[in-house]
């Protein structure tokens, strides 16, 4: 006999963190590009540097818009293009990175809300 | 060539401590410090010890030969009998201890050019800077005699690094520096900024005029006021044991200390800094360095 009470009660708490933080539950990849981002990204991104002569933008939200802070489009490209060469006063990372590492981050950059 | 027996020695010892003595006496009574010149006459390199013959220190001790502790014992392999070195000599509060920090061969041997001591020697104000050769953003060879004249503001960067509070903030603390020595006309024709990359290899023309650019806010005017430059591996070395500038690829990255140096006008050392200045006071030191000695 299919207890159906605990059945309903036990799915509902599997499933409903994820209804609450809807990009709680990250692939494989985009937990690799979070990783990454903490590691890399964040120090410079997260927190504002009062001293800088440019101020890093936030990357929340980024591929929400149509086009980056730099006012290029909002592509996949276009962000790996960033990370790799770097732009204005933000370092190139292509010796840091490899190319699945750019993908990774990219993956979760589209994530990072 | 050890010329002091150990008779003499011990009278010099015996000499020195009197006067140590009488100097504590006085109420001196802190480790005191003294520049030093002399000639090597004998090492210990089980104890690290060398035996300098040096001359009068004035107020201080009469010329005599005697042992200092030196702390870094590749500077005692390097040091042969016969050398002739300038030092910062210490002695201990007590008067017990007594040894040299940055040590320098300055006889012409050759050899230190070619294998100086690990550790930086960073040269002593009032010492002139050696001429090494760099190119710019422009890919145009440049010396440090280029400046002579002007106070020159001298740091190093890598363009790769991802630390904000390194060179990104040191190269923004300097732009900062550049815009406004820019206000006053008289003082950006007498002052000049050069920025050193320690990553020659990743840094080259085209990498830092992109870099200095990003800083002079796309004005490339800019660059007759501050230099964006590297060199050679055995120059940069050369540097960097002068103006104490550590640094050391780990990786894809490359860990170092900060390193800001104040040229005066005659080409010689005025000033240091590592962490701690202000974008302001560094500019003021090098206004400063316009109008007292030094300027040609």
């Amino acid at each position: 006999m299919v207890r159906w009470g605990e059945l309903i009660t036990s799915l509902l708490l599997l499933f409903l963190p994820m209804a609450c933080s809807p990009s709680a539950k990250l692939s494989n990849a985009e937990t690799q590009g979070q990783w990454l981002y903490d590691g890399h990204c964040a120090e410079c991104h997260e927190n504002p540097h009062p001293e800088l002569r440019k101020q890093p933008p936030s990357l929340h939200r980024l591929f929400l818009a149509k086009s980056l802070p730099s006012g290029a489009p909002a592509t996949d490209e276009q962000v790996s293009k960033t990370i790799i060469a770097g732009r204005g006063t933000m370092p190139a990372f292509d010796r840091r990175f490899r190319e699945i590492d750019v993908k990774e981050l990219v993956a979760y950059l589209h994530k990072l809300k | 060539m050890h010329s002091a027996t150990p008779r003499s020695q011990f009278k010099a010892l015996g000499t020195f401590a009197l006067l140590l003595l009488l100097t504590v006496f006085v109420g001196c009574n802190r480790t005191r410090k003294y520049p030093l010149q002399g000639e090597v006459v004998a090492k210990n390199a089980a104890t690290n010890e060398i035996t300098v013959k040096h001359g009068d220190i004035p107020g201080f001790m009469p010329a005599m030969a005697m042992p200092y502790h030196v702390k870094d014992p590749a500077v005692v392999q390097e040091l042969q009998p016969g050398d002739k070195i300038a030092a910062e000599g210490f002695v201990s509060k007590d008067g017990n201890d007594y040894w040299l920090e940055d040590v320098r061969i300055t006889n012409d041997t050759g050899r230190s050019q070619a294998k100086t001591p690990v550790a930086p020697h960073m040269l002593i104000p009032g010492e002139p800077v050696p001429n090494v050769t760099l190119v710019n953003q422009d890919g145009r060879t440049i010396h440090l005699s280029d400046f002579a004249g002007q106070a020159l503001l001298v740091t190093f960067i890598y363009t790769r690094c991802p630390m904000p509070n390194f060179c990104p903030r040191l190269s923004s603390q300097f732009a900062k520096i550049h815009d406004e020595l820019k206000k006053n006309p008289g003082d950006y024709a007498k002052t000049h900024l050069l920025t050193i990359s320690f990553d020659p290899k990743y840094d080259n023309p085209a990498v830092l005029r992109k870099y200095g650019l990003a800083y002079l806010d796309d004005d490339a005017s800019g660059f007759a006021h501050w230099d964006f430059a590297s060199t050679n591996p055995t120059d940069l070395a050369h540097l960097a044991q002068a103006f104490g500038l550590q640094y050391e690829e780990e990786g894809d990255q490359i860990a170092h200390n900060m390193s800001i140096v104040l040229i005066a006008p005659d080409g010689t050392v005025a000033r240091f800094w590592t962490t701690d200045w202000t974008w302001t006071e560094l500019m003021e030191s090098m206004q400063q360095a316009l109008h007292s000695r030094g300027q040609k």
